[in-house]
């Protein structure tokens, strides 16, 4: 078996997402070949040619790929991926996009956003949105597929020695153009779409505390929220409660408080990934449902958890 | 210019899903089916280009069991012109719908294709990329804006980290992201006038394409339950939990 | 607080099987309505319900209509929510076309209302009070008058108001006091009205009032009352509202429920006069009125289904995530898996999937005996409309109050918080066992006008029917035991309307003394009879294999649930009745 792993990257630095992937690819075992296609990416396959696992990267340095075109990327893959068992990537969204034209290129199927490797050719995935989780097997010679990067831990970026094998052919489609892009800035995310929300309750005090909640969404990128009791104490605005009554949050990471986690304050973030709850009163109900608990004073908790994320 | 639309009858997103307990898959019997949002604003997007003189003609597409015609007529309500069912038992994986489509292409000759960026069933996120490889026209995944200049269509597409905006030469495809509009209501004249427009329905052997599985499913399990949680004793090993074990930081 | 979802299943299921809902369209003549286009337009309401309308029933209540300068300010939300209503030309439903309406049956603006009144109580009466409007404009009015006021009224982008009662005139309506004077081609009305359901509001730039007054040479008591059409602008010769009318809001009621919705004190003629029209001919306005409170009383009957649904839906979704309790093996109990919660819902469910059945049957005789194809059967079909509308009224109504408590009490101490929301539930239900006459005026109309005045016969034939429906149950083995439970209480059914009919109504109190048990029982038998019919129509579905099974088999078991569990208490108001007034009225006044 031999892989062919598309990086992701930003043609300065590998995307760590590659790393989850490489672990994936070793997973199902067999060579790893690291494509980095892009436009001046040198230091990317330099950076790729080090990661563990690797023994070999493909370099297509040119203009067609600066912007990981999907009709370029696709043409350059598909004329790879004959010599592989396997094609893989990050599923970012550049992967994405390009990785299911690879497959129709080939006549074959995708297997999207796995989150488990059973065997060479069979996966889990998560389907309606992670209400389910699925085992597929691909019945396809070249297996298409999109790697989770959340799900696997992550390779070790250093130590391998990979050959770099530059790549003459250029693929250019001539039918779409990069016209500009547009990035975020890392300002603080909506409650509703946040990756990660601090919340507080009424055991913050009063509202200037919650600063210190605010030096800790910083550094996690993460929304700040109230529960219903913070909100009614005058704490803070509405438009921060989060509960029943207020806004029904699913992030990733929810970190509760000073939140005794009544129950419409649950109803509003029970769904999230992982709970953190912080409170001084061990019997506060909001560790029933928390991932980690941590019985502490807030106040010296929190400047603590801010200095050391 | 004539825009396509393709739609997936699924599961309402504000039904629970079920895992049968024979592990074979998800219960869908007692459950209410739906458009799928990302078609529904698919169909809204290619309906406004209309009302703003860019496409002459809406025409939606739906693959599957008779049932689909519902998910066609609510198309046909919220303003498409016509509408085509191609007839299968089953719901066929991407790979197989893409051809299909082709095939639907090849006959109408769209000046663009809008196909939701993904079901919130199968979670695939392949179809619309797929059909633009089968018919050799450029993409562009996830819009949240759309503009027909001319020959071209300039789409902003929502990607990691913020925003990216390309030009596709026409004809091409276009799969909708969530904030690329927010669909309409059904009127209810409109929900009657439905009724008598046109629907057509194919096979797959009409449109010459052999369905292959390419990708057998093994198992549906539901998600691991929440676990007990655990208390830990400092800051530094919640830190050290939230990198390394829930991987969340 | 749960969100809202149609039960599009349970209706669309009691339309096809029990209603017959393509073969009413058939005989109608509406060749291009079917129950395919009914499921079509349920499932549009249904999502325009839960995803526009249900988000609003909260923040309504919290933040009810408020009375300012500009007059009655509505519940922020409402109005956008309003306009996306009339755009999405919902209030067309039943209209004729001839005015712009979609001429659809009653019984699918029936199932379509439930939508709006589970969604938001306090929203859907702007839209009913406007329909009842309407209806009077569009069987009593000149056609002038129907060309100037209802192309706007039913397309929505005008609402209607009935305004009848008065300080000193409630249910006795012969005590009216405002009057109108003529004065050119219109009248000048002068009066106070009180307890106006959306009297003023800004969502809309008219409001047409219909209103009842008396002419100068109007004769005393009811024979003397007329019907005025009093807008909120008057129309300028385009047709557009310009000046506006002496007819304004100067105070809104506080109240138990339904917040949201403008409870007014309506006054006309502070300012010399508020200008009139007259609707049909004079001193016919109760006649007209009574022409439309068939149609009236059933809505509000429907409003108690419509909240019990919300209240059900709550109470379950709250029931499956509440845990409390734990097991040997250390796992959690949600409180839907003790009997006494499981017992609470059930009575929920059961009641109102009878509930619905009936509100939807009764709603098809109008349809009926529109379709009839001669004068007998239009009769007869119309006779069983005057006989299900203060059953439907009463029995609905009433039912909705225990439904509603039980929401209240599975959620337990939480149920008692306004937050979770099932409070404003049963809050708002209150109201509608008063409203468009009391649940003792239904249970007398029922006894009265309904029963003894044509000595039975409506009844009896209801009675015929129910027991032809439990014979042929009878047949069926797996049907035997629901079969033999309806036939019981049909039989207390035959007791207590011969005792009525033969004793009872010989007697001066006795009739109204035991009515309200009377309309009860009968409301009881009657859901029992349409659980057993569904039932009946699922069982043949599950031996045919047909359908959704899981969804069959629970209305069979909620039809037995319902013959077991709530059915017998007729065997209680029957005795109730045999037992006469004596005891109701043998305390003196002086002694209370």
């Amino acid at each position: 078996m031999s892989i062919l792993l598309i990086a992701e990257h930003n043609n300065q630095t590998l995307n760590p997402t590659t790393l989850s992937a490489v672990t994936a690819a070793s997973q199902i075992g067999g060579d790893i070949t690291l494509l980095v296609a892009g436009s001046n990416c040198q230091a990317v396959s330099d950076e790729a040619a080090k990661v563990a696992g690797v023994s070999k990267v493909l370099l297509a340095d040119a203009p067609a790929y600066a912007h990981s075109l999907a009709e370029n990327l696709s043409l350059l893959v598909k004329e790879l991926a004959s010599d592989y068992s396997h094609v893989l990537a990050p599923a970012g969204t550049t992967a994405k996009d390009f990785m299911p034209r690879v497959a129709a290129l080939l006549d074959v199927g995708q297997v999207s956003e796995i989150i488990a490797v059973e065997s060479a050719d069979t996966f889990k995935r998560p389907i309606y949105a992670g209400n389910a989780i699925a085992t597929v097997r691909s019945a396809d010679a070249i297996k298409v597929i999109t790697v989770r990067a959340s799900a696997f831990d992550k390779a070790v970026a250093e130590g391998g020695s990979a050959s770099i094998e530059p790549l003459s052919q250029v693929c250019e489609a001539g039918t779409s153009a990069f016209v500009g892009e547009e990035m975020v800035k890392s300002e603080r995310p909506e409650l509703t779409a946040a990756r990660v929300i601090v919340s507080g309750g009424r055991g913050m005090g009063n509202g200037d505390n919650f600063a210190l909640l605010e030096k800790v969404a910083d550094k996690l990128g993460a929304a700040v929220g109230a529960s219903r009791a913070a909100v009614d104490a005058g704490f803070v605005s509405n438009d921060m409660q989060v509960g029943q009554t207020g806004k029904i949050v699913a992030p990733e990471l929810y970190i509760a408080v000073g939140i005794s986690g009544a129950i419409q304050h649950l109803a509003g973030m029970k769904e999230s990934k992982v709970i953190v709850a912080i409170n001084k009163d061990e019997e506060a109900p909001i560790f029933q449902v928390a991932d980690y608990g941590l019985v502490a004073d807030l106040f010296q908790v929190l400047p603590e958890l801010a200095e050391k994320l | 210019m004539k825009i396509l639309v393709s739609v997936k009858r699924v599961i309402d997103y504000n039904a629970k899903v079920r895992v049968k307990a024979d592990n074979s898959d998800v219960d869908l019997a007692n459950v209410k089916m739906a458009l799928n949002p990302f078609c529904e604003i698919a169909v809204e997007e290619a309906i406004r280009l209309k009302e703003a003189g860019v496409a002459s003609e809406v025409v939606v597409v739906s693959i599957g069991p008779k049932t689909v015609q519902e998910q066609l007529r609510t198309a046909l309500a919220l303003g498409a012109d016509r509408a085509i069912q191609i007839d299968t038992e089953q719901m066929p994986e991407p790979l197989n719908v893409a051809k299909l489509l082709a095939k639907v292409v090849e006959a109408e000759q769209p000046g663009l294709v809008i196909l939701g960026k993904q079901s919130i069933d199968s979670d695939n996120n392949q179809t619309g990329q797929m059909l633009a490889a089968l018919t050799g026209r450029p993409q562009g995944t996830f819009a949240s804006a759309v503009k027909v200049e001319g020959d071209k269509a300039v789409v902003t597409r929502e990607v990691d980290g913020g925003l990216r905006t390309v030009e596709l030469a026409l004809p091409a495809i276009v799969t909708t992201d969530l904030r690329l509009n927010e669909p309409r209501y059904a009127k209810l004249p409109d929900i009657m006038k439905a009724k008598k427009k046109p629907l057509e329905v194919k096979t797959p052997t009409d449109l010459g394409v052999e369905l292959k599985q390419h990708i057998e499913l093994l198992k549906v399990e539901a998600p691991a339950a929440r676990q007990a949680g655990i208390k830990v004793d400092s800051v530094d090993a919640l830190v050290d939990k939230l990198k390394n074990e829930a991987k969340v930081i | 607080m749960s969100e809202y979802q149609h039960p599009y299943k349970d209706v669309t299921f009691a339309l096809r099987e029990l209603v017959g809902f393509d073969q009413l369209c058939e005989q109608a003549g509406l060749d291009e309505v079917n129950g395919e286009l009914a499921e079509a337009i349920l499932e549009e309401a249904g999502k325009f319900g839960a995803e526009v309308l249900a988000p609003l029933n909260q923040i309504g209540d919290r933040e009810g209509a408020t009375l300012g300068e500009q007059g009655v300010q509505e519940t922020a939300g409402f109005a956008e929510a309003y306009q996306a209503f009339v755009e999405s030309g919902w209030p067309t439903l039943t209209f004729p076309g001839q005015f712009g309406g979609q001429a659809l049956p009653n019984v699918l603006g029936t199932a379509v209302n439930e939508v709006w009144q589970s969604a938001n109580l306090s929203y859907s009466l702007c839209p009913l009070l406007t329909q009842g409007a309407t209806e009077a404009i569009l069987h009593h009015a000149s056609d002038e008058l129907k060309a100037i006021w209802l192309p706007k009224m039913v397309s929505g982008e005008w609402t209607g108001t009935m305004n009848l009662t008065e300080p000193g005139a409630g249910s006795d309506l012969a005590a009216i006091t405002t009057r109108a004077v003529p004065e050119g081609d219109h009248y000048l009305i002068t009066g106070q009205k009180i307890f106006i359901t959306w009297g003023d509001h800004q969502m809309t730039p008219n409001t047409v009032h219909l209103v009842l007054a008396r002419l100068p040479d109007a004769p005393a008591g009811v024979k003397g009352i007329s019907l005025f059409i009093v807008p909120k602008f008057l129309l300028d010769e385009q047709g557009e509202p310009s000046v506006r009318n002496d007819a304004h809001c100067v105070s809104l009621e506080h109240k138990l429920g339904i917040h949201a919705s403008p409870t007014c004190v309506m006054s006309f003629g502070d300012n010399g006069g508020a200008v009139g029209y007259l609707v049909g001919e004079p001193h016919q306005g109760l006649a007209y009125m009574f022409t439309m409170m068939n149609h009236a009383r059933q809505a509000v009957g429907l409003q108690g289904l419509g909240i019990s649904e919300r209240s059900y839906q709550q109470a379950v979704a709250y029931a499956r995530e509440r845990i409390q309790g734990t097991r040997r093996d250390g796992s959690k109990i949600a409180i839907i898996e003790f009997p006494d919660v499981r017992r609470m819902l059930m009575q929920m469910r059961a009641s109102i999937e009878a509930m619905r059945g009936l509100a939807l049957l009764a709603s098809a005789e109008a349809d009926r005996a529109k379709a009839a194809g001669d004068e007998a059967q239009a009769r007869q079909h119309n006779e069983r409309v005057e006989l299900f509308t203060p059953i439907v009224k009463g029995w609905l109504t009433e039912m909705s109050q225990e439904i509603t408590y039980l929401g209240v009490q599975v959620h337990g101490g939480m149920g008692f918080i306004e937050e979770t929301g099932s409070a404003q539930h049963y809050r708002d239900a209150r109201i509608l066992t008063i409203y468009e006459g009391t649940t003792g005026i239904q249970a007398l109309d029922l006894v009265g006008r309904k029963i003894l005045r044509n000595q039975g016969v409506a009844i009896n034939s209801l009675l015929d029917e129910i027991d032809d429906f439990t014979r042929q149950l009878a047949s069926d083995p797996e049907m035997a035991l629901l079969s033999e439970r309806l036939s019981k209480a049909l039989e207390y059914g035959r007791q207590a309307t011969r005792w009525l009919l033969e004793t009872g109504g010989q007697t001066d109190w006795a009739p109204g003394a035991v009515s309200v048990p009377f309309m009860m029982l009968m409301g009881y038998l009657c859901g029992a009879w349409v659980s057993c019919r569904m039932a009946q129509s699922a069982s043949a579905q599950i031996a045919a294999s047909e359908g959704d099974i899981e969804f069959l088999q629970a209305k069979v078991i909620t039809a037995r649930f319902f013959c077991e569990h709530l059915l017998p208490r007729t065997s209680g108001l029957l005795e109730t009745i045999l037992n006469g007034s004596e005891s109701v009225i043998a305390l003196p006044e002086s002694q209370f």
